[in-house]
């Protein structure tokens, strides 16, 4: 008897199977016959099978009924001439394991390619597409996907920017002298790149004009690479890269993150968000503390000149003879400058409420990365409406990049309780910072009543921020004078 | 006088310390007319007696001797009544903000 002969039973099974199977077919095959020429050619459009193509037909629907039930009838057909019972097997054993690993690599690629055709697409349509804003991808692209929805995304999910970034990509790609990085410098470089970054958003038609877009994002770029070259791609991006420094922060604030534990090529780790700011380590670095301030600083920024009070402010200073730029530039520094001293005050402030021998210093880096939350939550809440309102006019130019609507659909009006979401989420941002300040605490004393202590002065520091923030939300757009 | 301690274990964090990644030593600075209650194992400088007692037995839980781990015990048992106490005095403070808003609310909304 043949040894590859399966078990009696198994035939048995297979053969009935077989049987049913073909039965099954035939009767399908007959039955869309029946039904098609039943139905005859009285429904013209019926090629609106779930609804999508709404394209009548050319051919009488019995016809292309007959021809869907036939296409199925050969194909069961063909596939019983396929006898050999080893090729069949061997089809449904086809196939490899995949580690996790190799998936990782293979979104990286695949992130890195979407990162470079991005940049490609802003600075090829920024320069050479439409010149009105909305029209244009890269406005969109920049504004809409990237600033809107990824970096959003990297709070929301976890941070796939340095596998996007197509800065790093290039970089990466380029040999490096690897001269040292300057220790003294720190973060300090990152802090004034972020602020320059806003600066130029602010004060600039960024958000309108694609040809100026592209530029600043071609001169980014250019300093971005040429630093990574002289420095190495590494110290680069995780110094003084303000825009991968930015997301890196934002990326502790999300569920799903890079395991911190031991080895650099670690498991991907799942957590609750917000959770992982207590281990945040922001090190020793010079100005690490300032970038974080400066992130949340810069968030609260581009709201408050769109107020009328600064809008007010603004009209007196300059009628006064001040130059508009100035009287911009004069707030935007001082403002960061306070805020800055305000939360090195308040973490020092630990020193004598909590009765601690720990520097100030090394309080205010441990009680700053809960302000990232409340970034992240005035981040989305700047950003929510104007992603919602935005998406579908990125969606239909991005089909027709160069040659886009004239008026590419907007969402006309947003529901109503996208203001109430919008200041629940900056007060979601600021009860996850108090929480993640409070275990913070727990974690760096050892007596609770001293935890608790401890975080009067952050917590002062917090509650401003939040009347602050919730003020400029609920404060409705006043465009900035003199811009 | 500034001086960083040597690496220090995360203090509330004994049992699973090990399962915490490293992080930068602490920096303390204890001013210079004050007294220092100096952990025997890491170095870190506490202000009060209790508060290293606390400390030794959630950062070295695992080794401590019986005068400490008394000191410990009694540390702990200080530590929950000025907790209750806290607890009163900020629940009065949550009462006195909730109604004074709900005044607020009343007399201006």
């Amino acid at each position: 008897m043949n040894d590859k002969r399966p078990p009696m039973s198994d035939r048995l099974a297979g053969g009935d199977r077989r049987a049913s199977v073909r039965t099954v077919a035939l009767a399908a095959v007959l039955a869309a016959t029946i039904v098609a020429a039943l139905a005859g050619t009285a429904a013209a459009h019926s090629g609106a099978l779930r609804g999508t193509t709404r394209e009548s037909l050319a051919i009488p629907t019995w016809l292309f009924l007959l021809t869907g039930g036939g296409a199925v009838g050969a194909s069961f057909l063909l596939a019983s001439f396929v006898t050999d019972r080893t090729l069949i097997a061997a089809i449904h054993e086809w196939g490899a394991s995949v580690d996790a690993a190799t998936v990782l690599r293979a979104g990286r690629h695949l992130a890195r390619i979407t990162g470079l055709l991005g940049l490609a697409a802003v600075l090829g349509v920024g320069l050479f597409g439409p010149g009105t804003g909305a029209r244009n991808l890269a406005i969109l692209l920049v504004w809409v996907a990237w600033w809107g929805g990824l970096v959003a995304s990297t709070y929301l999910v976890g941070n796939v920017w340095p596998a996007v970034d197509p800065f790093r990509t290039v970089a990466g790609a380029l040999p490096t002298f690897d001269y040292r990085y300057p220790e003294r410098l720190g973060a300090w470089p990152a802090v004034a790149g972020l602020l320059a970054l806003v600066w130029v958003e602010v004060v600039s038609p960024l958000a309108d004009d694609p040809r100026l877009l592209a530029g600043t994002v071609a001169g980014y770029g250019l300093l971005t690479v040429a630093g990574a070259v002289v420095f190495g791609p590494g110290p680069w991006f995780a110094r003084a890269d303000p825009v991968a420094r930015t997301l890196a922060l934002y990326g502790a604030v999300a569920p799903v993150g890079r395991s911190q534990r031991g080895d650099a090529d670690g498991s991907i780790r799942v957590r609750l968000p917000g959770t992982a700011l207590r281990d945040l380590d922001l090190g020793a670095e010079p100005g690490s503390v300032a970038f974080v301030v400066g992130v949340l600083f810069v968030t609260t920024y581009d709201g408050f000149v769109a107020t009328d009070l600064w809008a007010g402010v603004a009209r007196t200073l300059v009628a006064a003879g001040l130059p508009p730029t100035a009287v911009y530039a004069a707030a935007y520094l001082v403002g960061f400058g306070l805020s800055y001293g305000a939360f090195r005050l308040a973490a020092r402030s630990a020193r004598r409420t909590a009765d601690t021998y720990l520097t100030g210093r090394a309080l205010a880096r441990r009680f700053a990365p809960p302000l990232l939350a409340i970034a992240a939550g005035y981040h989305l809440a700047h950003n929510l409406g104007t992603v919602l309102t935005l998406a579908p006019a990125l969606l239909s130019v991005l089909g027709s990049p160069l040659s886009p609507p004239l008026n590419p659909p907007t969402l006309a009006a947003l529901p109503g309780w996208i203001g109430a979401a919008e200041i629940a989420l900056v007060l979601l941002g600021h009860l996850l910072a108090v929480w993640v300040a409070h275990a913070t605490a727990y974690d760096l004393f050892p007596d609770r009543v001293q935890a608790v202590r401890s975080q009067y002065g952050v917590t002062l520091a917090m509650v401003l921020f939040t009347m602050t923030s919730l003020w400029i939300v609920t404060q409705p757009y006043a465009e900035p004078p003199f811009l | 006088m500034t001086d960083s301690t040597a690496p220090t274990a995360p203090d509330s964090t004994a049992p699973d310390s090990t399962a915490r990644p490293p992080r930068t030593a602490l920096e303390t600075e204890v001013p210079p007319d004050r007294e220092a209650h100096r952990c025997e194992r890491c170095g870190r400088p506490f202000a009060a007696a209790p508060a290293l007692a606390l400390h030794r037995g959630l950062a070295h839980g695992d080794d401590l001797d019986p005068a400490e781990r008394e000191a410990y015990a009694a540390a702990l048992d200080d530590e929950r009544a000025d907790l209750q106490r806290f607890r009163i005095v900020a629940l009065g403070a949550l009462a006195l903000l909730y109604f004074g808003l709900l005044f607020a609310y009343a007399v201006f909304a």
